[in-house]
């Protein structure tokens, strides 16, 4: 029978497990790699991790170290892109979800847009922006428009029921009434929840843009480094790059709960 | 128990994920070694990984016209000659030089720099110079009138690549100071397309064939500041192949059978009535190219198209000497490599070992 | 001056007639129970004059002021309850006073004053959730609440504001049998207090027209009963009002005894819903 309960215990023991067993994984492709070749660099032992960390953390010439440069460009795109992309889709999607006569004439290019994947754009971008900081903050905020703002207007058409809204303007509310202290806040939850889950496709398209374009920043680094096959810097950045994706969840999750408690998971 | 067949098929998946077999070439690889070219039972198997590039889209080529066959299990005359069955893995360069250090493929092209670093966990044995750039690589620059008004100006090229050594031997030669005139990382497609594009703040790129071609092309105003005709036979396309696999059976036969079939297809080439057929063919296989363009890529990549030429360059006391040493100090001094990798001509012991003795023409044997 | 004048009011959509001339006057202080089959335009009905959806012909007046759009002359209690699932029971009765009294920038720029206006509507409706019996409730979402509390919610959400009338569309239809008599009982209460006004020569406070397809609730809880129907004898399509007629008051304290009016609810099963043999099509 499905869906039978296992003890806390059993689960915490399953899930390490499952990580143990990807580092068994790893270092069984590593052994396997350096069979075929003693001083391979490719799929280096766990030990890489403290020469790729050395490499991060060494001050060069000018005092900068690739750490702290790559850090602040890519997240910073990162930041500066999601918050354009938040802003944007947020006035959208609220005004479409309120105003029949706006989501008619948005849906087709949001909904047309919102198919293309932005990585097979870049060049596009690249036309429209320029390579600077300018065309990666567009290629995130508008990447994630698209499909934030279809999720944003969908919610705030079916969360709210239309007796919810009558009653509101029965209760002495203007339209701007309705459409904060009735829509976005019914909302609310949900647009945090679509915001979780658009981080990652964000970071996704940075990256791919940072291969090609820039001379700084996590997708740059990575490109550069595997060229020379120093991938145990590769490795390190893969790891910085699940962890910080897992803490932005997990700090957006606790938001959520902060500001929204009557919210059923 | 019920639950034991999930488990058995996750520890199966697992089994075959590790013990995947090592081709994963862009041709479906062919198990069946009956076949009508040529029986490949029991002929060695070596795989070597190229990119579109002018002279070595000539394997591609080489493929297409049937001297070889590039899949596993089936052959062509050439493999039959020599008794090896040549595998052709094609993929974009950054993608060979990382299967060469995987050691996911046996031989590799690539040029004399990029060679240093994978040497320096894989000796390598670089047997046949297929190419020099002698302009191939080149700086187009929009509103500047010459190097001089360059300083100051970034400009945007694949760093760490024999873009950024040719930009800065050029620069040495000028007796420019190097810091002066910065580089900037970019990839060479996208720095072309910006600058075909008009966008003002890329004003100088450093990139190589086709995109040399284009810009100068496509956008008014953009002319070529220099190139590497002032440094020819310093950046040389070649042939390698790790020392582990030359040590295999069959390593030599297979050398041999790769360098055959090179010089067979630049003989097509010398032929004036094959050449203009084959140089269309090796467009195809190189951005598609038209055959005026190629007429004009060839010249700029000229070919090592006898084995004379190729002695005369890995023998040479300017490449012993002055080029391979420059190439391995710009590596270091940028950072490509952590330590020096050692250098030797004939010499079994070096890392990066130049060799001479594979390189006999066509009709021998 | 009627609380509610429904005059000559018909819609229809297309080819489909849903009400035809509707006249209706309601005094003040009076509960009127709206009975009638699927189908005979309650919701219509209620939607015009509620004034989200107004119909294609005809006037709905309430207190003398012509009704053409939603306000806070009339108030309305879902089946569904359709509290805000992001307030409290507080904040969801004290919602209507907050968007009725004041404005978005001035809840932004005055800041301070909004907040002890905001003080003084979380006091009022705590005081109205005491009248509904929900005392202990007040910081409680719609989630963490029945079906019966959250009714109660609705209902003083609605009532805050003082309505001129008070629509209630089938409130009781989700809740169990127990429920449902405490909530018939809290409407007779209201009653009474309308009663109560009356006799000091004051407008009685509650008008509510409450619809339900329970004949009986329909009978026990209100002053007056109509019959809604779709299937009637006349010549034309549409529903049209089949039954009005008074019924009896019951006071909260009073036995439940549906038998005392059983002629009456015969009478009105019988005029407003179809027998198998005179289908209306």
């Amino acid at each position: 029978m499905i869906r039978q309960p296992v003890s806390t215990g059993t689960r915490w023991i399953l899930s390490a497990i499952a990580i143990g067993a990807m580092f068994m994984a790893y270092e069984a492709i590593s052994f396997r790699q350096t069979q075929k070749n003693p001083k391979q660099t490719v799929v280096p032992g766990v030990t890489s991790i403290t020469t790729g960390w050395q490499k991060l953390t060494t001050p060069n010439k000018r005092g900068e170290t690739w750490l702290v440069e790559d850090v602040k460009a890519t997240y910073g795109r990162l930041f500066l892109g999601l918050g354009l992309g938040i802003g944007l889709s947020i006035v959208v999607g609220v005004a479409m979800g309120a105003y029949p006569w706006i989501e008619a004439l948005l849906v087709p290019p949001i909904a047309f847009f919102a198919k293309i994947p932005p990585t097979a754009m870049l060049a596009v971008y690249f036309v429209l922006f320029g390579t600077k900081l300018e065309m990666f903050v567009a290629m995130v905020g508008f990447s994630v428009f698209f499909t934030l703002a279809q999720s944003i207007y969908q919610a705030a058409k079916k969360d709210v029921s239309d007796d919810g809204v009558h009653k509101a303007y029965s209760l002495g509310a203007s339209s701007g009434e309705v459409i904060y202290e009735v829509l976005w806040k019914q909302i609310l939850p949900r647009v945090i929840e679509s915001i979780r889950l658009q981080i990652g496709p964000a970071m996704v398209f940075l990256i791919a843009a940072e291969y090609v374009v820039g001379d700084v920043g996590i997708g740059y680094r990575i490109r550069i480094q595997s060229r020379i096959l120093n991938m145990d810097v590769v490795y390190i950045y893969l790891i910085l790059l699940g962890a910080s994706g897992l803490a932005m969840e997990w700090a957006l999750t606790r938001f959520r709960r902060w500001l929204c408690p009557w919210f059923g998971e | 128990m019920r639950s034991f067949y999930p488990f058995l098929l996750i520890a199966a998946t697992i089994m075959t994920i590790g013990c995947n077999s090592r081709s994963t070439t862009t041709d479906p690889a062919s198990s069946d070694t009956k076949n009508a070219k040529g029986d490949a039972g029991v002929k060695p198997v070596f795989s070597l990984a190229w990119s579109e590039y002018p002279s070595w889209s000539v394997f591609g080529v080489a493929h297409e016209k049937g001297l070889i066959d590039g899949d596993e299990g089936k052959t062509g005359p050439v493999e039959d000659k020599w008794g090896v069955d040549i595998v052709l893995k094609e993929a974009d360069y950054d993608t060979c030089l990382a299967y060469y250090g995987a050691s996911e493929t046996d031989a590799v092209c690539m040029t004399n720099m990029d060679t240093l670093a994978p040497s320096l966990s894989r000796s390598s044995v670089a047997f046949l110079p297929t190419s020099t750039s002698v302009g191939a690589d080149a700086c187009i620059a929009t509103d500047t009138a010459d190097l001089a008004s360059l300083q100051g100006k970034p400009t945007y090229g694949l760093e760490m690549s024999v873009s950024q050594y040719c930009f800065e031997r050029n620069l040495e030669l000028q007796g420019k100071t190097i810091a002066d005139f910065p580089f900037k990382n970019m990839d060479p497609g996208a720095a072309a397309q910006a600058m075909q594009t008009g966008q003002a703040d890329i004003q100088s790129i450093m990139v190589w064939n086709p995109f040399v071609m284009q810009t100068l092309r496509t956008r008014d105003g953009a002319k070529v500041i220099f190139d590497s005709s002032t440094i020819p036979e310093e950046i040389i396309d070649m042939v390698v192949i790790g020392k582990d696999a030359l040590a295999r059976e069959g390593g030599d036969a297979f050398v041999g059978a790769v360098v055959d079939t090179f010089y067979q297809i630049n003989a097509m080439m010398a032929d004036p009535k094959t050449a203009d057929e084959t140089l269309v063919d090796i467009g195809k296989k190189f951005s598609s190219l038209s055959l005026e363009d190629m007429k004009q890529v060839v010249q700029q990549t000229r070919f090592y198209a006898t084995p004379q030429a190729a002695i005369d360059l890995f023998n040479g006391e300017t490449f012993q000497t002055k080029t391979m040493p420059q190439v391995v100090e710009f590596c270091e001094s940028h950072g490509i490599v952590a330590s020096k990798p050692t250098i030797g001509f004939d010499d079994a012991d070096a890392q990066v070992n130049f060799v001479t003795k594979y390189l006999k023409p066509a009709t021998s044997k | 001056m009627d609380a509610l004048d429904i005059r000559h009011v018909s819609h229809w959509f297309g080819d489909h007639q849903v009400l035809h001339d509707i006249n209706l006057q309601i005094a003040a202080g009076q509960i009127v129970a709206i009975v009638g089959p699927s189908g005979c335009g309650k919701s219509t009905l209620f939607r015009a004059i509620l004034g989200t959806h107004p119909t294609k012909a005809g006037e709905i007046y309430a207190d003398g002021e012509r009704i053409i759009g939603p306000s806070r002359r009339v108030g309305i209690v879902y089946q569904h309850y359709t509290l805000y699932e992001f307030l409290t029971a507080k904040q969801n009765v004290a919602f209507g006073l907050k968007m009725d009294q004041t404005s978005l920038p001035f809840r932004c720029f005055k800041f301070f004053q909004w907040q002890a206006k905001r003080r003084e509507h979380e006091r009022l409706s705590a005081a109205f959730l005491d009248k509904v019996g929900l005392h202990a409730s007040v910081e409680k979402y719609p989630i963490e609440m029945s079906g019966g509390m959250r009714q109660r919610v609705a209902i003083a959400q609605a009532m805050i504001m003082k309505p001129k009338v008070l629509l209630l569309d089938e409130p009781f239809g989700a809740l169990d049998e127990a429920t449902r008599s405490d909530l018939q009982k809290m409407l007779l209460h209201f009653y009474q207090e309308n009663l109560a006004a009356k006799r000091n020569g004051e407008i009685p406070p509650y008008t509510i027209i409450i619809v339900t397809h329970e004949l009986n609730e329909a009978i026990y809880v209100s002053d007056r009963v109509i019959g809604l129907s779709q299937y009637h004898q006349k010549d034309f399509k549409g529903s049209t009002i089949v039954y009005d007629a008074p019924s009896p008051v019951f006071h909260p304290d009073d036995i439940r005894d549906f038998d005392r009016f059983i002629h009456q609810r015969d009478e009105l099963r019988k005029v407003v819903f179809a027998s198998d043999d005179d289908v209306n099509e």
